[in-house]
């Protein structure tokens, strides 16, 4: 056979580059139950379709050229259910997936030819940080910095991360970059170790206070959602996908509706309610409108008065803003303005309409929240909505107080406004309207007190705005997933084949 | 084993408790009951574990992220 030498040359070569750290540190990993970088791309793309860039890419430095297959970044294009994507698949096993010079160019690379051909990135990560001694010193700097666009984030396509060991450095940076990010339990995220940031407060502090998965799930809300498995953060990074285009100037893909859907909308009247004092969990109402099963929840753990949702309904991507009477009675925090803007900028930037169950007693006051900038979070969500161009429809279901109104789609905060018959529009509780308007105690005068009350309720009934035309329908709830379905046609951007002006698309990926 | 302090998420009264020492509870189970803005508002434990104190009776108010029950779990 010609060329037999230059052939066997490839082969050794390319089984170097495939056996990673060594089979010592993979063997590690199996025996933990945890997936090396290259499992994790074939378990993520169909079978076969992974297109690899560079693979006999090393280190910079000659004297550790041999130790670092593919520089410790495995990266490359791919199939995710027969969509193209971009992927950059962390190998812990080499340097501890340190970024580098030469690994910088891979990342650039593949992203580069995401934004411009239009699709989505995926960043598997566990990485320990900058590479030493490449950045250290002069030298050291005059390597990074050279693309003053590395983190830019003009969400031309959808980016999904999962966290899937130490993330410091790279994993950390894109993860929050990423429009969508999944963490497996015992998984870090962070600026810094533990064992570093022990070291700069000076008392002992463990990985999981520090970067864990309960801390960005409940605390920090960098993180979208936890899962037990690498496979089930993989699985989460398909999920998501799913209901993504591949790219801005598209719209989302249309998925076959189940046979059952609208079966559920008829037993609506059962989970609200009558009285106004009683709770319920909005999740529930989510999944009888939306198609069976179709709801993905995001940051389930944060911001919890408010759930954020990607569903289909009849088929289509549609996103869901709902108030949850089950967490703080829905009264909405600095965190849950956080999660809703977040969510605003996702749908906008991916052509996605735009939902809003509503059932809001206000915003939740007190110190801490003032503290925290609450007027300056509360603002950032009416100026974001101001700016979504996907359509947007707000169902009021029962309670819309106070200013929250607004922020929930209320006039002319979007498209079309419905309202189910237990519509409520005070400005607060008609008891807690009797004491602020008419400094009356129930323990002062309980029958003047009822009277009042009931003239407050009176005119806060859905009929008075139905008449002034701010709602433009009243619907039977039962009703509500038709009424969306026949809404959303209605208002589909059909002068842009489904895409919206994205004017929003360059908002911070955190604030 | 470590110590799970569950908080009440808002600022009110204590309407109900609905858990005693010893009972065994799952992650969402409801704790206790704070009447708060004429609402009725479960506070929830996000992870199982053994109820180990109760830190509130009924009437006693409730301060946001105070902790009204402690579990081992």
């Amino acid at each position: 056979m010609p060329f037999t030498a230059l052939i066997q040359e490839f082969e050794e070569r390319r089984a170097r580059a495939m056996a990673m750290g060594g089979a010592e540190k993979l063997a590690k990993r199996k025996a933990q139950g945890i997936l090396n970088a290259r499992e994790r791309v074939d378990y993520l793309l169909d079978a076969g379709s992974f297109n690899e860039s560079g693979l006999f890419a090393a280190s910079a430095r000659p004297e550790v050229r041999e130790k670092t297959p593919a520089d410790g970044k495995v990266c490359g294009f791919g199939y995710v259910k027969g969509r193209p994507v971009g992927v950059i698949s962390n190998d812990f096993t080499v340097m501890g997936a340190s970024s580098a010079m030469v690994n910088q160019k891979k990342v650039k690379h593949v992203k580069g030819v995401a934004n411009k051909r239009g699709f989505p990135m995926i960043f598997l990560g566990e990485t320990s940080g900058a590479r030493m001694p490449d950045r250290m010193g002069a030298s050291g700097r005059a390597i990074i910095g050279q693309d003053g666009a590395e983190y830019q984030r003009l969400r031309k396509s959808p980016w999904a991360s999962a966290l899937l060991g130490n993330c410091f450095g790279h994993s950390a940076w894109y993860a929050c970059l990423s429009d969508f990010v999944v963490m497996r339990k015992g998984a870090t995220l962070a600026v810094a170790s533990h064992r570093v940031a022990e070291k700069a407060i000076g008392r002992a502090i463990t990985a999981e206070e520090l970067g864990g998965w309960k801390m960005h799930t409940r605390v920090s809300g960098l993180v979208d959602m936890a899962v037990d498995t690498d496979e089930e953060a993989l699985e989460a990074v398909k999920r998501f996908l799913s209901y993504m285009p591949g790219h801005h100037n598209e719209a989302p893909p249309k998925c076959a509706v189940p046979e059952n859907a609208g079966e559920a909308c008829k037993d609506m009247l059962s989970l609200l309610p009558e009285s106004r004092s009683q709770i319920y969990d909005v999740r529930k109402i989510i999944n009888t409108i939306v198609d069976p099963g179709s709801l993905f929840e995001l940051k389930a753990g944060f911001g919890k008065g408010i759930v954020t949702g990607l569903t289909r309904l009849n088929g289509n991507t549609v996103g869901f803003i709902a108030n949850n009477p089950l967490q703080k009675g829905g009264a909405l925090d600095v965190d849950a303005c956080n999660k809703v803007v977040s969510f605003l900028v996702l749908c906008d930037s991916f052509n996605i309409p735009l939902v809003f169950l509503v059932d809001v007693p206000g915003f939740l006051i007190g110190l801490e929240g003032e503290m925290r900038g609450a007027p300056g979070r509360i603002i950032n969500w009416v100026n974001a909505l101001s700016q979504v161009t996907v359509p947007k429809i707000s169902i009021i279901m029962r309670k819309s107080y106070g200013k929250a109104y607004l922020n929930m789609g209320g006039g002319k905060n979007s498209d079309e406004v419905a309202c189910w018959p237990t519509a409520d529009l005070g400005f607060v509780d008609p008891a807690v309207g009797v004491n602020i308007l008419h400094g009356l105690k129930e323990e002062d005068d309980p029958v003047r007190f009822r009277e009042l009350a009931a003239q407050i309720s009176q005119d806060s009934a859905v009929w008075g705005l139905a008449a002034l035309y701010e709602t433009q329908s009243v619907i039977d709830p039962r009703e509500t997933r038709n009424y969306l379905i026949r809404t959303l046609d209605f208002h589909s951007m059909r002068l842009t084949n489904g895409v919206g002006e994205h004017l929003i698309c360059n908002w911070p990926t955190t604030f | 084993m470590a110590k799970i302090e569950v908080k009440s998420e808002i600022t009110g009264t204590v309407w109900k408790v609905q858990c005693a020492p010893g009972d065994h509870v799952e992650a969402g189970a409801v704790l206790v009951i704070v009447e708060s803005m004429k609402m009725e508002i479960p506070v929830m434990t996000e992870d199982a574990g053994v109820v180990e104190t109760i830190l509130v009776k009924e009437k006693d108010p409730v301060v946001e992220g105070q902790v009204v029950a402690v579990l081992e779990g």
